[in-house]
């Protein structure tokens, strides 16, 4: 029975954000949503001051907070662990977003279709895009996926849904590995099969001394970080929330 | 009984020249909230001020939620009005149980506007939670027992508790005769009748008293349950929001007792007696919330988790400060008022302190709701995230004051067209001992 799940090593990861930017081009998300976050922590003050990364990808928790209250079923767990959300059939009440202690969730506040980097309509881009390169769409995103074909791949997709993070659904089930876990230069992240004891995911996390995002909540997260350390009370996000929508 | 009822409000054209202007107004504001929502619509939720949780800074749940509770809440003064007067027995509340009912049944209307106006997808909610309902979500109860149990239990005895009224006006040529007929299907006031009505009402009232503690912690629920925010996550969060809704219930009912004994110069039906019943309930359920109040203060500041503290410095001396401590500041003078008004002997004969009380509780009923929605989303974050902000954006307030103007003209209308205090029966000549 294959359950997935990721290994994320804190030791490794330098805070490039490459698997952030590989996430929004793989899974079309707008501006402001953002599937893997990565945040930029610092902790103590000068001169001791010290800087640290930590990866946010979903959980995909196996006691999922969001899969509970959700009242339509849009968000569910799949038999392979992915926690999945059906954009076809999500009515927009936003309860699973405050329900995740990871803050994981994004909603489209506006038609996705408008909500681009690039404003296609402006003379300047119109001029290197000649008016017929449409913005990009990954069509693998609109296929619905999974024994229940339902409608669970990528962002982007319509007004007043939620979204998050799918593990790359669509990439999983050709046999290839999430975005992120594609891009990272330094191989931070890994990704497998957490039951089969000879996978890269399960080979990455034994013997290392690690741990889960929020264990005390009780949620059971399927990503595993070995290295570095949970962040304390004390950090402290670098960056400004992004505002924009 | 002739000459009783033609004083009664039913008649058309009573209290015109102020009638006609407030619901001018009324109009004016349901027709920009109306206009608000359709650019909602059209435009995507970018237009109100609510944004995503964590990268995004902002809270997803804003106004639209605060408002849901607030109506929720005020609920509570139908059927536990009906409940006082069937079960214990106090007739001195017979009198406005119809605006009590009325009451409730048009704030869970509003309430079940303000959900639709909050989702994402409103037409596909509608058909989905339907279709898709699963009992596991806390919002299960909020559309069943609340929406759905709650209202059509209200309308039905709304709709039984005025059948006599209805014959009664029809058979005396009131205006609508057609409306007072269908309400009234064949009732004609005959002993049997009577008895079989007096039955069916007080079975039905102890069918729902449970709802007025389950439906009203249901939505305690919604947020008592997740694990994931501080500043909700406790187990007072049922228990509080059922007493809240008691108090800000009770207090609109004292308001909209005092607005139908002045307008409608009701003096002795509405007698004194029946508001000291009122504010004693009023008080009584104030003391208890301001207790569960103090309790949980007192467990956060003793023993919170580094988030739960975070989200109270919030509250007792960061941004949202100056609301938190209005709330209270309005809870507790309400409180105040209301011993002085039980202590000092001048005071007790007139009904001016309930009133102001009423009105001070429900503004902090709803600064308070808006204080258990909003920061635990804005400064409860438990990963690193920055903090976050939200305010109201103009939208907003027009979907919520086009509600409130929506709400106000259904009373009015309802009003117009039939008794909003009970006609007199007999061995009740109208008069109540002061």
């Amino acid at each position: 029975m294959t359950r997935y799940g990721m290994s994320i090593d804190l030791d490794k990861c330098m805070g490039c954000r490459a698997c952030m930017e590989a996430c929004k081009v793989e899974n079309s998300t707008p501006p402001g949503s953002f599937f893997m976050y990565v945040f930029r922590l610092e902790q103590g003050e000068y001169p001791s001051a010290r800087v640290s990364f930590l990866p946010r990808p979903c959980m995909h928790c196996d006691n999922a907070p969001c899969v509970k209250v959700c009242p339509v079923g849009a968000r569910y767990k799949r038999e392979d662990g992915i926690v999945a959300t059906d954009w076809d059939r999500c009515i927009g009440c936003r309860y699973c977003e405050v329900a995740c202690p990871y803050g994981v969730n994004t909603f489209n506040w506006m038609d996705p279709a408008e909500n681009t980097y690039l404003d296609y309509d402006d003379a300047d881009v119109a001029a290197v895009t000649g008016g017929v390169v449409p913005p990009y769409r990954n069509p693998a995103l609109e296929e619905p996926y999974g024994p229940e074909q339902r409608m669970i791949a990528g962002g982007g997709h319509s007004r007043g849904v939620m979204e998050k993070c799918t593990f790359c659904v669509h990439r999983v089930e050709d046999g290839l590995d999430p975005a992120c876990v594609q891009t990272c230069p330094v191989r931070a992240l890994t990704f497998g099969d957490l039951d089969d004891p000879t996978s890269a995911v399960s080979r990455a996390i034994q013997g290392r001394t690690g741990f889960r995002l929020l264990e005390e909540a009780g949620t059971e997260p399927r990503v595993h970080y070995v290295g570095g350390a949970a962040p304390g009370p004390e950090a402290r996000e670098v960056d400004e929330p992004v505002t924009e929508v | 009984m002739a000459t009783t009822a033609r004083t009664l409000p039913a008649e058309r054209g009573r209290g015109g020249r102020t009638w006609y202007p407030v619901v001018a107004l009324l109009l004016i504001l349901l027709g920009v909230g109306i206009y608000a929502y359709l650019e909602e619509l059209s435009e995507g939720m970018a237009v109100t001020g609510l944004r995503n949780l964590g990268p995004q800074g902002g809270a997803t749940w804003g106004l639209y939620i605060t408002f849901v509770i607030y109506f929720v809440g005020l609920s509570f003064a139908g059927i536990s009005t009906a409940a006082l007067i069937r079960l214990a027995k106090i007739d001195k509340l017979r009198p406005i149980v119809r605006m009590a009912e009325l009451l409730t049944v048009i704030c869970l209307m509003l309430a079940a506007m303000t959900i639709v106006a909050d989702l994402g997808q409103p037409l596909r909610g509608i058909v989905n939670l339907f279709r898709y309902a699963r009992p596991q979500s806390p919002f299960f109860g909020t559309f069943t027992l609340v929406i759905s149990g709650y209202l059509f239990a209200s309308l039905v005895y709304l709709y039984l508790d005025g059948r006599r009224d209805a014959a009664v006006r029809a058979a005396e040529g009131a205006p609508y005769r057609g409306f007072l007929r269908a309400w009234a299907a064949g009732y004609s006031d005959t002993e049997p009748e009577r008895v079989r009505h007096r039955r069916a009402s007080f079975w039905l009232s102890i069918a729902i008293v449970p709802l007025l503690v389950t439906a009203h912690s249901t939505l305690g629920f919604v947020f008592g349950l997740q694990v994931g925010r501080p500043g909700w996550y406790s187990a007072l969060q049922a228990p509080a929001f059922v007493m809240l809704a008691g108090v800000s219930g009770l207090g609109m009912l004292i308001i909209l007792a005092a607005i139908a004994r002045r307008s409608l110069h009701l003096q002795a039906r509405l007698g004194l007696p029946m508001f000291r019943t009122l504010g004693i309930f009023m008080f009584v359920s104030l003391l208890v919330y301001l207790y569960f109040v103090g309790v949980e203060l007192l467990t956060n500041l003793y023993t919170g988790s580094v988030r739960e503290r975070d989200v109270l410095r919030e509250l007792l001396g960061g941004d949202y400060a100056w609301l938190y401590w209005s709330a209270i500041a309005g809870f507790v003078i309400a409180a105040a008022l209301l011993v002085a008004w039980l202590a000092v002997q001048q005071l007790r004969t007139h009904i001016w302190p309930l009133v102001v009380a009423g009105v001070l509780v429900n503004l902090g009923a709803m600064a308070k709701r808006f204080l258990i929605v909003v920061p635990s989303q804005t400064e409860g974050q438990l990963l690193p995230y920055a903090d976050g902000s939200y305010a109201p954006s103009w939208t907003e307030y027009a979907v919520i004051g086009g509600l409130l103007a929506l709400g106000v003209l259904l009373f009015l209308g309802f009003a117009k067209v039939f008794p909003i205090i009970p006609l007199p029966e007999e061995g009740d000549d109208g008069k109540v001992v002061t």
